[in-house]
């Protein structure tokens, strides 16, 4: 066999007790793209790490070129000639590209100063050598993120690894620069480079493979060659079932007007317009979806519609009423809400899942205090979690539990659920799946078509179109703080919206 | 909750361990010492209702921080609030005269006026220029204690002593002597159980907790926290004046200079120790008192200086703490490793 890398029955326990990776033995071949597809909380990330010397494992071997080894560090994995890009852009932004590239392996004159003549050619030729299409004197924060995805990337070509790790590269992507990438990529492989490919995409992983290794709740499920698998057959293997994806979207009829936002600007200190002049509406038993490359006002959006921020001009209607001047409290009796952060918005990890689930009801519903709302009911709040437990089919170890001992897709489930309890009129969701595995993300779609249903108006932010495509009636796409197109999904392809995600207007 | 109760007390004994080994070093029999330690403070009914007495002070500083430190604000101005407390009964009994019914409550309602007057300045300062009450709170106890100091011994100077102290209160505000238990233990007492009930059972006790855990959480989820800032502050405040109205109130009957002593640093590193709890600060409180109390005790018949005393204080703090810390770890990687192990055989 020509195994570069073999990993032996691999295990790796996060303290105190979740097995992340359950027993995995796996080997990937010299001059192989080799994708590791999963679910969140699937153990890939985790099996690149302590491949890479990030984590430790806790007992099996990992051969490399025929010998055991085992890195205590990163450093040591890079000089073996084994590197990782991470789902973060780790660069520093002032720095040019060269500088970022060479940044701890700087060639050197005497006294230490830095060679930076010798330096940029080095660098130079490498982008030349891998087609990089790259300017080593540019500023990384000018350029654009698939841009500086390559600069990571070239950073391990330049210490010459042999084999490279990405972690999901596409999430940061726009689906124009995606396929560019995955040129680059295959090139490398043929010029006999290792690559291994964490991703969930399908799509994506079934056009770049060479082969698939499936995981699935810390265990290998398979490795299989990607000509002889399809997109069914993969999602069957990770989800342990089957998987619709096309939409259970059914028509519905839109109901009366219920939020508005009017001519809204939001305006940074420094005068930058990060919302300009943004109007839109929502009715009864919509949906709109809202797409757009992250940082394009998204943020902006909803702080000030939630009331952390205030916008510089215009205003906010739910119902009719202009929620712009009200307290959080009196806008949160009309607007749910899930944030895309559930550690630093959407709960408090470190209170119990009862003191998590009451918030804002705890204000909101008579029954859940006593002597004019002085004291809290405890035993309403209990019988509240059991009920929510219930109806939500949330696993917990008991309501008084920490909330972060929940799983990702559990504690998204407490927070939907506080908030669909809450009688409000309009839904406002920010990213509700992100982080979340495919069975969960089917529940959360499930439940915004039932508010749907229940004539709810539902506002929903998403950087993931397909969700947008599966769930939105109608998506309006966000482009350096405007809203620049509003589109009926049945009309539409991601490929307009995408095209107006890039340049703010369709360029077909 | 058991782990909790166990990292303490492996906190305890191998704090005591350390102590031991320290009075090895210097020559001192660490037993005898400690049997005199402990036979002074909770050998029995009275050395134990002295203990408790001398916590009063200790627990209620440790409150006031607990709180604080659970619910956000980074109140260290326990020492400044406490001397103020001690300054309003003091001013109230030298110039009020009613009977004790009366005198006494109202010498108490005083105390926790002034500590919350002095600590609204720090929530005042808070919200109207946006400084920071840990920095405030810090530099407000200097204040607090050079003013103090001029109040003694300058308007409110007992002519008669040799000393800066005001003269004694009225007889009608001292604190009662209830034989067995003191009645300022019994106040104590009664403030850890309402403030047990505020924290963990009235709504506004959930909105401090809430917003001392996450704060951003707590304001999308509808509390006001600015409002909720204003009433921690206050309340503190108040914990730490009462604490300083009934150390004038139970002991000397007067502010006397150096009142204040290390009553309410001793109070934030209780409250350090309890890791902010508030049934823990009561038993961490009681604990430091039995050692200081016991202190006095041991230097009388054994030839160990009471100062050691303080050592053993600083050693219990900090090995408490990091054995609490480390305990997690440790039992977290110990389950994490036994897991592995059944998967891989």
């Amino acid at each position: 066999m020509n195994d570069l890398i073999a990993l032996h029955n691999i295990v790796k326990v996060y303290p105190p007790n979740v097995l992340a990776v359950d027993d995995v033995s796996v080997s990937f071949c010299k001059g192989e793209i080799h994708s590791i597809v999963g679910e969140n909380g699937a153990g890939k990330s985790t099996l690149m790490k302590l491949l890479y010397g990030l984590v430790p494992f806790d007992s099996g071997r990992i051969e490399f070129g025929g010998v055991n080894v085992r890195f205590r560090k990163p450093g040591d994995a890079i000089a073996m000639g084994i590197g990782m890009v991470h789902q973060e852009i780790v660069l520093i932004p002032q720095y040019s590209v060269w500088e970022n590239v060479v940044l701890g392996a700087e060639p050197v004159r005497t006294l230490g100063r830095i060679d930076s003549r010798t330096a940029i050619d080095a660098v130079r030729s490498k982008i030349e050598e891998f087609q990089f299409n790259l300017d080593p004197l540019a500023i990384v924060d000018d350029i654009s993120v698939a841009a500086r995805q390559k600069v990571e990337i070239l950073k391990l070509l330049f210490r010459n690894v042999s084999v490279l790790i990405l972690d999901e590269p596409t999430a940061v992507l726009t689906p124009q620069e995606i396929p560019q990438l995955f040129a680059e990529l295959k090139r490398l492989r043929d010029r006999g480079h290792t690559i291994l490919f964490i991703s969930h995409r399908l799509d994506e992983v079934l056009e770049l493979s060479d082969r698939i290794t499936i995981m699935r709740k810390g265990r290998k499920v398979a490795t299989v060659e990607a000509s002889e698998t399809n997109k069914e057959s993969l999602a069957t293997m990770m989800v342990g079932r089957q998987v619709i994806f096309t939409s259970k979207r059914t028509p519905h009829q839109r109901g009366e007007l219920v939020f508005e936002a009017q001519h809204v600007d939001w305006e940074r200190g420094d005068g930058l317009k990060l919302l300009d002049d943004v109007s839109f509406s929502v009715h009864a038993g919509e949906i709109v979806g809202i797409a757009g490359v992250e940082g394009n006002g998204q943020f902006e959006l909803v702080n000030s519609i939630m009331g952390l921020e205030q916008p510089t001009r215009g205003s906010f209607l739910v119902k009719g009423k202009d929620i712009t001047s009200l307290s959080i409290l009196e806008r949160r009796k009309l607007i749910s809400f899930v944030p895309q952060d559930r550690g630093k918005m959407g709960a408090s990890l470190s209170a119990s899942i009862l003191d998590n689930a009451i918030m804002t009801h705890h204000r909101l519903e008579k029954r859940f205090s006593r002597w004019h709302g002085l004291v809290l009911d405890y035993r309403k709040a209990r019988d509240f979690v059991d009920m929510l437990k219930e109806r939500f089919s949330v696993q917990m170890a008991s309501r008084q539990s920490d909330f972060r001992s929940l799983s990702g897709g559990n504690q998204q489930k407490v927070i939907l659920a506080r908030e669909l309890l809450l009688a409000t009129p309009f839904f406002l969701m920010d990213q509700p799946t992100r982080g979340l595995d495919v069975g969960s993300i089917e529940y959360v779609h499930g439940e915004i078509l039932a508010m749907r249903e229940a004539d709810r108006a539902v506002l929903l932010i998403s950087a993931d179109l397909e969700e947008l495509f599966l769930v939105a009636d109608r998506i309006l796409v966000m482009h350096r703080g405007c809203i620049v197109a509003d589109l009926m999904t049945e009309k539409t392809t991601i490929e307009e919206v995408g095209a107006y995600m890039l340049g703010g207007r369709a360029s077909a | 909750m058991k782990r909790r109760l166990w990292s303490g007390l492996v906190g305890v004994v191998v704090a005591l361990a350390v102590g031991a080994l320290i009075m090895l070093a210097q020559g001192y029999k660490p037993l005898s010492t400690y049997v005199a330690l402990f036979q002074f403070s909770l050998g029995g009914i009275g050395p134990f209702t002295t203990t408790l007495k001398n916590s009063v002070p200790l627990v209620l500083t440790g409150l006031s921080a607990a709180v604080a430190f659970a619910s956000g604000p980074v109140n260290l101005g326990q020492p400044g609030q406490f001397v103020f407390g001690a300054l309003a009964a003091t001013l109230g009994g030298l110039y009020i005269r009613l009977p004790a019914v009366l005198e006494i409550p109202l010498l108490l309602l005083l105390a926790i006026a002034g500590g919350a007057l002095w600590s609204s300045i720090a929530a005042f300062l808070r919200r109207a220029f946006e400084m920071s009450e840990f920095i405030v709170t810090l530099m407000l106890n200097m204040i607090a204690d050079f003013f103090t100091a001029w109040v003694i011994a300058f308007p409110l100077m007992d002519r008669k002593a040799f000393s800066p102290m005001t003269p004694q209160i009225a007889k009608s505000g001292w604190m009662p002597d209830l034989g067995l238990l003191s009645s300022s233990t019994l106040v104590m007492l009664g403030a850890v159980v309402l403030v047990w009930f505020v924290f963990h059972r009235w709504r506004a006790g959930y909105e401090w907790r809430m917003t001392g855990q996450n704060s951003v959480f707590a304001r999308l989820g509808g509390c006001d926290i600015h409002r909720n800032f204003l009433a921690v502050m206050l309340v503190t405040g108040a914990l730490a004046g009462l604490a300083g109205g009934l150390v004038v109130m139970a002991g000397p009957h007067r502010f006397i200079k150096g009142l204040g002593a290390n009553y309410a640093w001793d109070g934030i590193m209780i409250a350090i120790m309890a890791n902010n709890s508030i049934v823990g600060t009561l038993v961490y409180g009681v604990f430091i008192a039995a050692i200081q109390t016991g202190a006095l005790g041991m230097e009388l018949i054994t030839n160990v200086p009471s100062e050691i005393a303080q050592v053993l204080q600083a050693v219990l703090v900090l090995i408490i703490v990091a054995t609490r810390e480390y305990t997690n770890v440790l039992l977290d990687r110990l389950s994490a490793r036994r897991q592995a192990k059944e998967r891989a055989a």
